[in-house]
């Protein structure tokens, strides 16, 4: 019952730490493989507390779609490249105007990432999960 | 709700924690990405995603303003009629919600929207007392619009 109450907050702090640790990969320690690492951490901790039926009623996806998902983001951001005359993984960044945020830095390098991140979190709950079941 | 928003709350302090810059603007980012994680967790909680309360809450009041620029409106023409040939008079309302601040809201709705009054909440609190300014034509409809205003509460506490 304390895991589980504990869980139910610290699962919370643990994925917004991967979340900022995903977005300060460009200049600071970090980035798409920590950042997944560490939300599939999380999940390994509902896990742990509660169980695998729990885990999916809370995230109905089937995580190896998440690994397909990742690697199209992956080859999508690279070949995106191939339609504006460029080499093959070349990427675009610029400063762009966004009504609330203001002047933001943004780099399609991070599309790049956020495939990395789906694929690591797809492969490790694939993994955990297909132990897990075995019976 | 409340352990949501506060939950909400702390993500964002603790996301300007991790950026170790204490703008407002940071603060809003933050509570953004918390809003985007809680709602891909919101299954994980006993009770809805609380932006749809706050959305249901938001409903309300713009119900509950038009209603009162309309049943003003139609206050000012009896008032200007040239003749008064309206009947006044006292009906009973049941009501199926049943916590106290929800009859509370209800009641304070139907005596702010001009034309009824609410006169009397009964003991059992399964029923209100109205007073209409002009029973013949208007019962059925101010049944209608109290109807709605009781299923837009009922959408806010659910």
């Amino acid at each position: 019952m304390i895991l589980q109450v504990c869980t139910k907050v610290c699962l919370f702090i643990i994925i917004l730490f991967s979340v900022h640790s995903f977005f300060a990969g460009h200049y600071e320690p970090g980035g798409g493989f920590i950042g997944g690492l560490m939300t599939s951490g999380a999940l390994v901790l509902l896990l742990i507390a509660y169980d695998m039926k729990t885990l999916k009623n809370i995230l109905p996806i089937d995580f190896k779609y998440l690994i397909a998902v990742g690697l199209l983001f992956a080859v999508g951001t690279a070949a995106a490249s191939l339609f504006f005359n460029v080499p093959f993984l070349t990427h675009a960044f610029g400063d762009v105007q966004i009504p609330i945020l203001g002047e933001t830095a943004l780099h399609t390098a991070t599309l790049f990432d956020l495939g990395v991140y789906l694929v690591v979190i797809g492969v490790t709950m694939t993994i955990i999960q297909t132990i897990g079941e075995d019976e | 709700m409340a352990f949501q928003i506060l939950l909400n709350l702390c993500m964002a302090i603790i996301w300007m924690l991790f950026k170790n810059s204490y703008q407002p603007m940071d603060f809003f980012v933050g509570y953004m990405t918390g809003l985007i994680i809680i709602f891909i967790f919101r299954r994980f909680f006993d009770s809805r995603f609380y932006i749809y309360r706050i959305l249901a809450i938001v409903h309300l009041l713009l119900v509950f303003i038009r209603e009162v620029l309309l049943s003003n409106i139609a206050v000012l023409k009896i008032v200007l009629a040239p003749k008064l040939d309206m009947k006044p008079g006292i009906f009973a309302l049941p009501i199926g919600i049943t916590k106290d601040w929800e009859i509370y809201i209800l009641s304070c709705l139907i005596t702010l929207t001009p034309g009824t009054l609410v006169m009397k909440v009964s003991n059992d609190q399964k029923t209100l007392y109205i007073h209409a300014m002009d029973i013949p034509d208007i019962e059925e409809s101010i049944n209608g619009i109290k109807n709605g205003f009781e299923r837009l509460i009922r959408d806010v506490s659910r």
